[in-house]
């Protein structure tokens, strides 16, 4: 009840209040109808969206497949190998601020760690934040480093709910290790799949910290996803329609994704 | 070792194998050993690679910290400190105030949580022993509340915390995040399994609800209080973005917020910014080694759905 308070209330209050123009403390409003929306869309917004669409697509596609990859290694039945799991969860729960930080000494122009390796290997140095691309690419990277541990938990704790007499015996008829992945684990992991699919997905949506810390969602707007410019409008600039339009935007968004986790899980488990 | 096991198990294998053919003659029994102990080793050889690779950047902090600035500026210099200069924590500590912003961490992300699991676990108790009107209807809010990013409804919260007069406080902090929709969720499933009888064998001896609730059932919950509780904990003493935009006075910041603001004031210290990034890893680091099992867990229970 309580969390339907919390979460219900704002959630009409911004779907109403993004139809009005005024500060986020305006106590008069004025009842624009739809410009919030087409305002927001012509202001920045819809480059927000396409930063979040490309940074999403990416980070979705490497924290999903490191995930995947790490955890197929981790769980080869070998000795001391389930212990090494462990550092992989530490980047998820350290705070977010201080590993940005460290992330931007590390891309440093000059004396950077990146930069210091790109110049020992004869490669041309780059300044990670003097071009929208590199600098989404080190948003990317970091976002990459700092999640994708979760998906090895989640997909090695699937992978140990697989049977396991099956593969073997599959492997003693003579399937190699692709084979076994193809036609015995990867159909069996659809599930987690979507579930995964959607976990990383809402988190690449939402991802701010690092942004705020390295980029300030500069250069030229190149990093300022929807979430930043939820903030930058709302809390910076005092654009408070704008900001309510991209937040109802950003929830149908999240809204979406969601149903088509449970259209694919229904589909699947109707078919078993 | 591994290798010694999977030969003795060929040789019991083999006989009983040779009756059926020449599936595994000897010699290619002996080539398949060694294929499998180099793809073993290729095994830990990419955990490792991938391990280093993840630990680098801490590992890079920890250095750094302890550098002095110009060591870390040339670029001929060792990756290793030359000298250790371990007063820079010292200095980084004493030149913000950090124990306040850790105080208020505490404060902040205690009480967040404890409401996180005491809410979750009354909502859940109620959806899964209650029939209500509306149930049903409630409880897919309180599964779109699970999906829906928080952050999308920020200025909303911020608006209701403005008319409150909440801005610059703990109530405006803890409040908004003391109800947790994963909690809720969890609790439910968890007390969807726990046995009715023991609550109906307490109501017969005269127990009320609420005393049913905290003698009998709460006390079986206490698995998923650890596991749901560490993840809601390490959210809350991490989540930046909240404290941002509700706190904006150096006294009520949170250590992630006031790092931050130390970065723009020692943007050119990079000794020191590794330092006071160094004071706030710390004891999450020493947290999450501690509690490694709990938060496996905790990782693995938000995610079964």
């Amino acid at each position: 009840m309580l969390t339907a308070a919390f979460s219900l209330l704002p959630l009409g209050m911004l779907a109403y209040r993004s139809l009005f123009s005024g500060g986020v403390f305006a106590t008069t409003l004025q009842y624009v109808g739809l410009q919030n929306y087409s305002n927001a869309i012509s202001q920045g917004g819809a480059h927000a969206l396409e930063v979040t669409g490309i940074y999403t697509a990416g980070f979705v596609v490497l924290a999903m497949g490191l995930g995947l990859g790490i955890a197929l290694l981790l769980n080869v039945n070998l000795p001391g190998l389930s212990r090494l799991r462990a550092p992989f969860i530490i980047p998820v729960v350290v705070p977010t601020v201080a590993t940005a930080l460290i992330w931007g000494n590390l891309f440093a122009p000059d004396f950077g760690f990146i930069n210091r390796t790109l110049g020992a290997l004869g490669l041309p140095e780059a300044d990670f934040t003097s071009s929208p691309s590199l600098a989404l690419t080190m948003i990317l990277t970091f976002g990459v480093w700092q999640f994708f541990g979760e998906n090895v938990i989640l997909y090695l704790a699937s992978l140990k709910t697989l049977p396991v007499d099956v593969i073997e015996a599959a492997s003693v008829d003579g399937a190699g290790p692709w084979a076994r992945f193809r036609y015995m684990r990867w159909p069996l992991l659809r599930r987690s799949n979507v579930l995964i699919w959607v976990i990383t997905t809402l988190t690449g949506l939402q991802t701010f910290t690092q942004i705020y810390v390295l980029t300030n969602g500069g250069p030229n707007g190149g990093t300022t996803t929807a979430l930043y410019y939820i903030y930058n409008q709302g809390f910076v600039q005092f654009n408070t329609g704008l900001a309510d339009a991209m937040g109802v935007i950003l929830f149908l968004i999240s809204l979406g994704v969601t149903i088509v986790q449970v259209a694919l899980i229904g589909r699947g488990s109707r078919r078993d | 070792m591994t290798s010694t096991t999977s030969t003795a198990a060929g040789r019991v294998v083999t006989p009983a194998v040779g009756t059926r053919g020449p599936l595994l003659s000897a010699p290619r029994r002996r080539g398949a050993n060694r294929r499998r102990l180099l793809a073993h080793v290729l095994v830990y050889g990419a955990v490792t690679l991938a391990v280093i690779i993840v630990a680098f950047p801490l590992i890079w902090m920890l250095l750094a910290a302890v550098k002095s600035n110009a060591q870390i500026l040339d670029l001929r210099a060792s990756l290793w400190p030359s000298q250790f200069h371990w007063g820079n924590i010292k200095q980084a500590w004493d030149s913000a105030p950090f124990g306040r912003w850790f105080l208020n961490t505490v404060v902040f992300a205690g009480a967040a949580t404890i409401g996180q699991i005491l809410t979750g676990m009354l909502a859940g108790y109620a959806f899964a022993m209650y029939d209500f009107p509306g149930k049903r209807v409630l409880f897919y809010v309180l599964l779109s509340g699970l999906m829906v990013p928080f952050a999308t409804v920020i200025v909303p919260v911020v608006q209701i915390l403005g008319d409150l007069h909440w801005l610059n406080t703990y109530q405006g902090l803890i409040v908004p995040n003391i109800a947790s929709a994963l909690g809720a969720f969890l609790f439910r499933q968890f007390f969807l399994g726990a046995p009715a009888e023991l609550g109906e064998a307490a109501h017969m001896d005269g127990a009320s609800e609420l005393r049913i609730f905290f003698n009998v059932y709460a006390p079986l919950g206490r698995p998923i209080i650890a596991a749901f509780g560490i993840i809601a904990f390490l959210q809350n003493w991490n989540n930046f973005l909240f404290p941002l935009i509700v706190v904006n006075t150096t006294s009520m910041e949170v250590l992630s917020q006031g790092l931050s603001v130390f970065q723009t004031q020692f943007s050119t210290n990079y000794n020191l910014m590794m330092a006071a990034a160094l004071i706030v890893v710390a004891p999450v680091l020493l947290v999450a080694v501690l509690a490694q099992r709990h938060i496996v867990e905790g990782i693995t229970l938000g995610a079964v759905q």
